[in-house]
């Protein structure tokens, strides 16, 4: 069976895939800003020295890790407002979900980079008469943040291409206008095919970097 | 915080659809890492075969899975591969072909990454005592290789494992798909939501636990 490609309903409907595509992105960062954030304050209490407060961070980590994406953002619009009495909008309960399911691997990206250095670098440091927060600063800091680069790049993509399960909660970003196109025209084969070529070209060039990073930090 | 009566009854008594749901993706996890394992090896190998439209051909397949959301190459063969090939295909099996070819792109790299990981010395010192390549390729790089790989694979299931409920959005009748269908039939999504996260959680958790001890067993000092 052929089919005959129209790829003029992909140039007509342009301007709805780019206004998703338009939320894809501001999701996306707003999600891994917070996500940044959120993340190395579970890591600092992963790695605090009250047993309690790193019990709760692992939980928080091993929950959100240990659970589908999918589960999370229909538990967090649909579950979550009735525990709490407030209605989310899609948006918010997108970026809560985003943000607190990078956060979680995040955290594990920080504590592994904070742990990766030596504790001789600390110590030289020290005796060098930097006080603790200087040789945090100064000397871990610096070398830890080289080396979580790649694996936060990682990170930046798997967030963004999972951000496209929010369309299921019928937020309006880009795969919702794929698939509301799609039942609109007729015509899924152009549009989903537009719709995966647009995430790729968008992802390649965050992976091209990331493999770079890779590289980078290999022959440091 | 509003006052909630929870109604777990509302779980408890559709538990027999939610473990029928639980049932297909405990048959579609292990189905999509074999087609994985599998597919992944093929492309790893063209990727390596040394020639350029083999492995340009490999390249793409990789990249293209590996740079698009799950939930696209989903939908994409589910609703837009019959219309090309002329074949229909049921949510199932849909579900099972492009989570398998998702999987296999990313084994693909972890094969790749393996084999070509190993240090070419190795190779040179295994020809310099007599052996043939393919003898090098068995005795002296794979079982190398394979333990590097091994760990990388593992996680690779779990994800799997969780990457399962995508399917519910093309109407495969797996846990996922039986949760939304018991929270709208009852009303009750938090009860319904909670327990299947608790199920979700109580089966991947003990896997990634597995995953970490592999991680730390198999270790390469170098």
């Amino acid at each position: 069976m052929s089919v005959t490609w129209d790829l003029g309903v992909v140039t007509h409907n342009i301007g709805y895939l780019l206004a998703g595509l338009r939320m894809t992105i501001v999701l996306s960062l707003v999600s891994l800003a917070l996500g940044l954030a959120v993340g190395l304050a579970i890591a600092l209490l992963r790695l605090s020295r009250w047993r309690a407060l790193r019990w709760a961070a692992g939980l928080y980590i091993d929950v959100w890790r240990s659970t589908p994406f999918l589960a999370q953002i229909l538990w967090v619009f649909y579950a979550l407002p009735i525990l709490t009495g407030y209605a989310l909008t899609a948006f918010t309960a997108g970026v809560i979900t985003l943000s607190c399911h990078a956060s979680a691997y995040l955290a594990e990206v920080y504590r592994a980079g904070i742990l990766g250095i030596s504790p001789g670098q600390r110590q030289a440091a020290l005796a060098l008469g930097m006080t603790n927060a200087q040789a945090a600063r100064r000397i871990i800091l610096p070398q830890a943040v080289m080396q979580m680069l790649p694996a936060i790049g990682s990170q930046s993509i798997n967030l963004f291409k999972e951000s496209a399960l929010v369309s299921i909660i019928n937020l309006q970003e880009l795969m919702w206008y794929a698939e509301s196109l799609s039942g609109f025209t007729m015509r899924s084969v152009e549009i989903f095919s537009a719709t995966a070529l647009i995430y790729a070209l968008l992802t390649y060039p965050q992976a091209l970097a990331v493999n770079y990073l890779h590289r980078r930090q290999r022959a440091a | 915080m509003t006052h909630y009566t929870w109604h777990f009854e509302a779980v408890w008594e559709n538990l027999p659809l939610l473990l029928q749901g639980l049932w297909d993706t405990c048959l579609l996890a292990p189905l999509a890492m074999a087609v994985g394992l599998v597919v992944g090896l093929g492309v790893a190998l063209l990727r390596l075969s040394g020639v350029w439209g083999l492995s340009a051909i490999a390249t793409g397949f990789t990249e293209l899975f590996r740079t698009t959301p799950l939930l696209v190459q989903v939908i994409w063969v589910y609703t837009v591969l019959p219309l090309l090939t002329g074949i229909a295909l049921s949510p199932f099996v849909s579900g099972l072909v492009a989570l398998g070819l998702n999987v296999a792109a990313f084994m693909a790299e972890i094969y790749r990454t393996g084999i070509t990981s190993i240090d070419y010395s190795q190779k040179q010192g295994a020809l310099a005592l007599g052996m043939t390549r393919a003898q090098a390729m068995r005795r002296i790089i794979l079982p190398q290789a394979v333990r590097r790989m091994i760990p990388p694979m593992t996680a690779m299931w779990v994800a799997l494992f969780k990457d399962t409920s995508i399917l519910a959005t093309i109407g495969v009748v797996e846990l996922m798909y039986q949760a939304r269908v018991v929270a709208s039939d009852t009303f009750r999504p938090l009860e319904v939501f909670t327990a299947v996260g608790i199920i979700y959680f109580l089966l991947t958790y003990p896997q990634a636990l597995l995953v970490n001890w592999i991680y730390d067993r198999l270790r390469v000092h170098s």
